[in-house]
């Protein structure tokens, strides 16, 4: 399959008061044209910052010590800044986070998505415009004419987020890029948000990365999914792979604290102790090792190295060498497991 | 909107009596006399009669209310003599009005291009540079300014005259004694707006929205134009239409260094003198632009915001 894009042996760090901040520490992954990728990992674990970089909205403070990011062949990192603010807007958008501020408070809202026309596609004001109409069409905002001449604060914030979606599809993007796209936003405007992402990515063909702390939104959109932890990826694998046969401590933790239908009242959901590590100083080893059960000698003095459990599925822990003990996910997280597949086949049978 | 404003003139129709209420009573606290001390008796007794001042003082207060809200504000007791005080004040206006127009000229474009600047090169020496003049400017009084500016450029070095020029027209010469007065009276300006206008663009800068609009595919330059310069202005309306509006005002302390014999000046000289019916008038005037200020920095923030405009804090979902 051909590969849109590549990122290797990625190194960030921030300059912070306090010191110089490892955000990044050798993240690897690509992303194949057509496919949703998932990139998973608990707040902090540097997943919005791979994603800056690679639109190359880092702020200032931000040093990408080394590693390339390829995209069509192209590396990122060496191009100048207006060779890539073509690419930016044009052929990789951003989805952003927060859509209540995303927006220019005192622009109407079709100037905001029409500038990119007029400014970039060189498009005249009047094809901007019924670009700009047939796009806040195509992301279900009703009465588009209406809308147009309306400013952000008139809209909610499901609907401003739809607007976020109509700029960055305005310019035809290849790689859409959704920085946790609807976790500012209610649970039923979520699945809408999501239903319209999946739309719009089989219509157009879009390449996409998706970027979230909800397991629930990944089963439900990407194709392969990579969880990262303290700037790095500790497992990677298709969907399947992920949700039915994890294979690192943390997967486990992070799928065995999900909560899901048949979770009762007296059921106890897995919970992780501890909290991240201080990117300021990252530990030496693995670094889930003080937060993990199944931690070895070896997980405190060594880095795992990426083990490979079949062709599409990886994973960093120690459990994986050959020589360790034999150690099986927590019971409970198995039986749910097995639990879905059986639904999943009578689902399907 | 029309409503708004009859309440907002409704107020401050309130706030200007109490006002005058105040002055009038204030003013008599006040040592001194309206005569002279070495004028004679008769003299005196015949100015306390002309202006009532031989009256109770709640008396006086009813007759002086009773002329100022039929629009007679009185005539001057000492420092012009007889004549009436609207008089006195519309002459000195021009003059005022032209020293602070220049000062304006010199203080918005400065002040916005130093503010623009200090934002966009925040952290490097340029804005330290920018800061530094800032507070200096800042903290120190226009009138150490003013005496500074006399002493360097007009008594050291003779560039400039010491006072004005008081041709009736505007020749190149009395432009160039407005020179240092207008200097004296920008400084404080420039330092006001840089400093707003360096805060409110930095906060813009980093806004969630010039990180979609470079996101977007803009450059650095057209996402600054189009969106950050455009919302950090609408708080500087607060900052800068008080400073038209000051325009008519003056300054007290400056004027007097320069021998400018303008508005400031006046309320000096009006109070120094013991003239009652001058110094409250002139009071008036600076609460009449104080207050009217006040409303149009309101209203423009419903002409500039659209937020505000369409909105009126109605937010639809």
């Amino acid at each position: 399959m051909e590969k849109l894009l590549d990122v290797k042996n990625l190194y960030i760090h921030f300059n912070a008061f306090a010191g110089s901040v490892k955000a990044i520490r050798g993240v690897n992954f690509h992303l194949n044209k057509g496919e949703t990728l998932a990139i998973v990992g608990e707040s902090g674990s540097g997943k919005s910052v791979t994603t800056k970089a690679i639109t190359r909205i880092l702020p200032e403070n931000a040093v990408i010590d080394s590693g390339e990011i390829t995209y069509k062949g192209k590396d990122i990192l060496n191009l100048t800044e207006k060779e890539f603010t073509d690419i930016r807007g044009r052929e990789i958008s951003l989805i952003f986070q927060d859509p209540l501020s995303a927006l220019d408070p005192v622009m109407k809202i079709g100037n905001q998505i029409m500038e990119t026309l007029v400014l970039k596609q060189k498009m005249s004001k009047k094809q901007a415009r019924e670009r700009t109409l047939e796009l806040m069409e195509a992301v279900g905002i009703p009465e588009p004419k209406k809308r147009f001449n309306e400013y952000p604060f008139q809209f909610s914030g499901g609907m401003r987020q739809r607007i976020v979606i109509a700029i960055a599809l305005a310019c035809n993007p290849e790689l859409l890029i959704c920085d946790e796209p609807t976790t500012a936003l209610d649970v039923t405007i979520q699945s809408q948000i999501l239903k319209l992402i999946k739309k719009i990515q089989k219509e157009n063909n879009l390449s996409v990365i998706f970027i979230t702390h909800d397991l629930g939104v990944v089963a439900n959109i990407a194709d392969r999914v990579y969880v990262m932890y303290a700037g790095k990826i500790v497992e990677e694998g298709t969907v399947e792979d992920i949700f039915y046969d994890p294979k690192h401590p943390y997967t486990w933790s992070l799928l065995g604290s999900m909560p899901n239908l048949d979770t009762k009242g007296g059921d106890k959901l897995m919970m992780i102790p501890g909290t991240p590590p201080n990117m300021l100083y990252p530990p030496k080893g693995d670094a889930f090792a003080a937060r993990n059960r199944y931690a070895m000698k070896i997980d405190f003095e060594r880095e795992p190295p990426m083990f490979k459990v079949s062709d599409t599925h990886y994973a960093a822990t120690w459990l994986l060498h050959p020589d360790a003990p034999k150690v099986d996910m927590p019971a409970h997280l198995k039986k749910r497991i097995e639990q879905q597949l059986e639904e999943a086949k009578k689902y399907n049978g | 909107m029309l409503r708004y404003i009859v309440k907002r003139v409704v107020a401050m129709a309130i706030t200007l009596f109490i006002i005058i209420s105040l002055s009038f009573f204030a003013i008599r606290l006040i040592p001194g006399d309206v005569a002279g001390e070495n004028a004679a008796p008769e003299i005196k007794a015949a100015m306390e009669a002309r202006y009532h001042l031989d009256r109770p003082l709640g008396e006086q207060y009813v007759i002086f209310m009773k002329n100022f809200l039929s629009f007679d504000f009185g005539e001057s007791m000492t420092l012009y003599p007889r004549r009436p005080v609207f008089a006195i004040i519309r002459d000195k206006i021009p003059l005022t009005l032209m020293l602070n127009l220049f000062s304006l000229c010199l203080t918005i474009p400065i002040g916005l291009i130093c503010g623009i600047t200090a934002a966009l090169k925040k952290n490097t020496a340029i804005d330290h540079a920018i800061s530094a003049m800032v507070v200096f400017n800042v903290s120190v009084p226009a009138f150490v300014f003013a005496s500074i500016l006399q002493y360097i450029f007009a008594y050291r070095l003779g560039w400039f005259p010491f006072l004005l020029n008081l041709d009736s027209s505007l020749s190149f010469s009395k432009f160039v004694s407005m020179i240092l007065p207008i200097l004296a009276l920008s400084f404080g300006g420039i330092a006001t707006i840089t400093r707003y206008m360096r805060a409110e663009l930095f906060e813009a800068l980093n806004s969630d929205y010039m990180l979609l609009s470079k996101s977007k595919g803009l450059s650095k330059v057209q996402s600054t134009l189009r969106h950050a310069l455009r919302n950090s202005f609408i708080p500087l309306c607060n900052v800068i239409i008080p400073m038209f509006m000051g325009l008519l005002g003056g300054s007290m302390v400056v004027e007097n260094i320069f021998g400018i014999p303008g508005i400031g000046s006046l309320t000096a000289a009006s109070i120094q003198t013991s003239d009652y019916y001058l110094t409250i008038a002139v009071l008036f005037f600076y609460s009449i632009i104080g207050l009217t200020s006040m409303l149009i920095v309101d209203l423009s923030y419903g002409i500039v915001d659209p937020r505000i405009r369409i909105g009126g804090g109605k937010v639809r979902e």
